[in-house]
C-alpha cells in the first residue's frame, strides 16, 4: 500500500480568516471544536463532505486546504 | 476532554461502583437456609441498579450544568464514526458471552450461576463499549 499522509493548512486559514476560533468553524460546518482540533492535529480524516465544506467556509480550493505528503508517514489512523 | 468522553467516563465509573460490590456478593451465592433464595440476588441485583442510574443521574444533571452550550452540540461525523467503533467492539463480546451463557453454560451449571454469567457479559460489554469510546477521544485528541 501507498505511504503516505494528509496534511492541512486549517489552521493557517482561520489566522487569515481574522483568527477565527475553532468552535466557530465547527460552527459553521456541523463538526464539534474537539473534531476540528483533532482534523488541524492530522489525528482525524474529516469525510469528503467536510473537507468540502471547511475549504468553502474559507472560500478556497480542497487542495488549498488538504495536502497529501506521499513520503510521510501518518501521524495515526483516525 | 469532549463532553461525549466525559459521558464515557461516568458511564465507566457508575458500572465500576454498582457492579463490583455486585459480584463480590453475588460470588457468594444465595445462602441455602433462607426462606426466599432468590430473593436475595434479585435485591442485590435491583440495588446494583439503582445505586448506576443514581450515578449516571447525577453525574449527567452535573456534566450538563457545567459544561458550556457549544460542548453539548449533536453528535458530529467523528462522534457517530467512534460510537460505531465501539458499538461493534460490545457486540462482540456479548456475542461471545451469550453463546458461552446460552450454549455452553447449561450443561455444567445452574440457577444464578447462569445468570449472573449472562450480566457479567453484558457488564463487560458496556465496559468494553465505553472504554472503546474513551480509548478513540484519548487518541485523536489535539494535546
Amino acid at each position: 500500500m501507498m505511504q503516505g499522509s494528509i496534511s492541512n493548512r486549517i489552521r493557517t486559514l482561520r489566522f487569515m480568516n481574522g483568527e477565527m476560533s475553532q468552535a466557530e468553524l465547527g460552527q459553521r460546518i456541523g463538526l464539534t471544536r474537539q473534531t476540528i482540533a483533532a482534523i488541524e492535529a492530522g489525528k482525524y480524516s474529516p469525510s469528503l463532505e467536510a473537507a468540502f465544506r471547511i475549504a468553502q467556509v474559507f472560500n478556497v480550493s480542497l487542495g488549498d486546504v488538504f495536502q497529501w505528503d506521499a513520503k510521510a508517514t501518518p501521524v495515526k489512523a483516525s | 476532554m469532549s463532553y461525549r468522553e466525559k459521558i464515557a467516563w461516568l458511564s465507566l465509573i457508575a458500572m465500576a461502583v454498582a457492579y463490583t460490590p455486585y459480584f463480590m456478593f453475588a460470588a457468594r451465592g444465595p445462602s441455602p437456609w433462607e426462606p426466599f433464595p432468590h430473593l436475595h440476588p434479585l435485591g442485590l441485583f435491583a440495588l446494583a441498579s439503582i445505586v448506576r442510574m443514581l450515578i449516571l443521574g447525577a453525574g449527567y444533571l452535573y456534566l450538563r450544568l457545567a459544561s458550556p452550550r457549544e460542548d453539548r452540540m449533536p453528535p458530529d461525523e467523528r462522534d457517530r464514526a467512534i460510537e460505531h467503533r465501539s458499538l461493534s467492539a460490545a457486540y462482540y463480546v456479548l456475542i461471545a458471552g451469550m453463546i458461552l451463557v446460552g450454549c455452553f453454560m447449561p450443561f455444567s451449571s445452574t440457577g444464578w450461576t447462569i445468570v449472573n454469567a449472562a450480566i457479567l457479559w453484558m457488564v463487560a460489554a458496556e465496559v468494553v463499549h465505553h472504554s472503546v469510546v474513551v480509548a478513540s477521544y484519548r487518541l485523536q485528541a489535539s494535546s
